[in-house]
């Protein structure tokens, strides 16, 4: 192995590198968001007890759970536009194939945490006088989240490394633009090997932040005594 | 809405995508046992008493699970070859990222599968005289592979899907005649519609297996 690593090139084209890697965090920051929107509304579909209502939002989750992400993409930037009669840029595709298979996904986090909540709990605090809505909010929510949190994060890293698919729609994320600094510097090891880096540090950092996260949570909702 | 929608594009070719599913389903018929094969492997550095083995296959196992598939797929057909000298087809490309990919997640569940056994069961099968390797082959093996399938058989579903991304580089996959057939009949709304549903109709029977094991194992209390 003779080979000469040679990074000046991908380190001339710093600034681009840069333009993408913010573009990969703005784009999965804003997935994550509407994701947990999309995401909560079809777990309260399938909570909603009225089969017309569950029934489709199951549906909805099983087929974004069981095809491949990138069949969402395309679909999302070639098939969609056809439908609606509005043609979308690939941010705009990219986001709503993150957003809604995420959602499925979060959907069942979001369900799952909520159902593993004993129905004692509801009824204990019913019985003391509040009202459903404030028996979710100040006695179920804040247990549940304490579980539904490990899944989530999980569930959003996945989110986190989909991004790269976007770039196949030519989205400037950080692989579309390391592609670019390529075909510039012909040299694909070094500039793929720095991006893979960055995504390998940035998951580092975040995994770490995320279980600090989870010790505080799961200190402040310890049963008492227990 | 005035679109009317018009599937003979894709009732005319469905040999193109037929095409598609069997270089998908070869991706994953060899991909899937190579990555348990693997993975079992590693998951045995992880778990052995040497602290180098176990901190270069915690290495492997991180790596791989913390950089986009894509990013490895790409990496593996544009950068490796540039060390190695060995210019990969992209099937091969394809068949090495994903494998590699695949094999850190199955390494992970052998070694938490393994490392969920109580150690006397370990202790007790060497006090009667037994090698590690027959250890692990008549003892712990047939304990906690049940207790792995759901994991496995997700493992499976997520590596189906992980095929599609093959058509970045060009490989005949399912995805990329989907693409080449909507770029040449102008139907995209139809074929990559029809694209998702193959890719359903191939999956969801394996997820629905997943779900059905979980929940006949948590019956048993596993």
């Amino acid at each position: 192995m003779n080979y000469q690593w040679d990074f000046s090139g991908v380190w001339a084209h710093r600034d681009m590198l840069l333009t993408g890697f913010v573009g990969t965090l703005k784009i999965a920051a804003v997935a994550i968001v509407l994701g947990v929107v999309f995401g909560a509304l079809l777990a309260a579909l399938r909570l909603s007890g009225k089969g017309w209502l569950a029934k489709p939002a199951l549906w909805i989750i099983e087929f974004y759970r069981n095809t491949p992400p990138l069949v969402h993409f395309f679909w999302a930037f070639y098939a969609l536009p056809v439908l609606i009669g509005v043609s979308l840029d690939p941010y705009a595709a990219a986001v709503i194939a993150l957003s809604t298979q995420s959602g499925a996904f979060f959907a069942e986090v979001f369900r799952g945490g909520l159902v593993s909540i004993e129905r004692g709990q509801w009824e204990a605090a019913r019985a003391i006088g509040m009202a459903s809505h404030q028996a979710l909010r100040r006695v179920v929510l804040p247990q549940a989240m304490a579980r539904m949190l490990p899944p989530f994060i999980e569930r959003s890293f996945e989110l986190i490394k989909t991004t790269a698919l976007a770039s196949t729609l030519a989205y400037s994320d950080l692989l579309y633009q390391a592609m670019q600094v390529n075909s510039i510097t012909f040299r694909p090891l070094e500039v793929y090997t720095v991006i893979a880096a960055i995504f390998f540090l940035t998951l580092l950092v975040l995994s770490m932040l995320a279980r600090l996260l989870e010790h505080r949570l799961a200190v402040s909702t310890r049963p008492v005594g227990g | 809405m005035e679109f009317s929608w018009d599937f003979s594009a894709v009732l005319h070719n469905w040999p193109v995508l037929l095409e598609g599913v069997g270089v998908t389903a070869g991706l994953w018929a060899v991909a899937f046992p190579a990555a348990m094969l693997i993975g079992g492997l590693v998951a045995l550095g992880a778990l052995s008493k040497s602290r180098a083995l176990g901190a270069v296959t915690r290495a492997y196992m991180e790596l791989f699970r913390n950089i986009p598939v894509l990013i490895q797929l790409i990496w593996f057909f544009y950068a490796f070859p540039i060390i190695t000298g060995w210019q990969l087809s992209p099937f091969v490309a394809a068949l090495l990222a994903l494998t590699l990919n695949a094999s850190a997640y199955c390494s992970e569940i052998f070694r938490g599968g393994i490392a969920s056994l109580p150690r006397g069961q370990w202790e007790g099968a060497r006090a009667i005289g037994m090698q590690p390797l027959q250890v692990l082959r008549r003892v712990v093996l047939p304990q906690v592979l049940k207790r792995m399938l759901p994991a496995f058989t997700n493992r499976g579903i997520e590596l189906a899907k992980n095929t599609s991304i093959a058509s970045v580089i060009a490989v005949h996959e399912l995805m990329y005649q989907g693409r080449a057939l909507s770029a040449a009949f102008y139907r995209p709304l139809e074929i990559l519609t029809a694209v998702a549903v193959v890719y359903f109709v191939l999956i969801y029977p394996g997820a629905y297996l997943a779900s059905r094991i979980e929940k006949r194992l948590a019956l048993r209390g596993h």
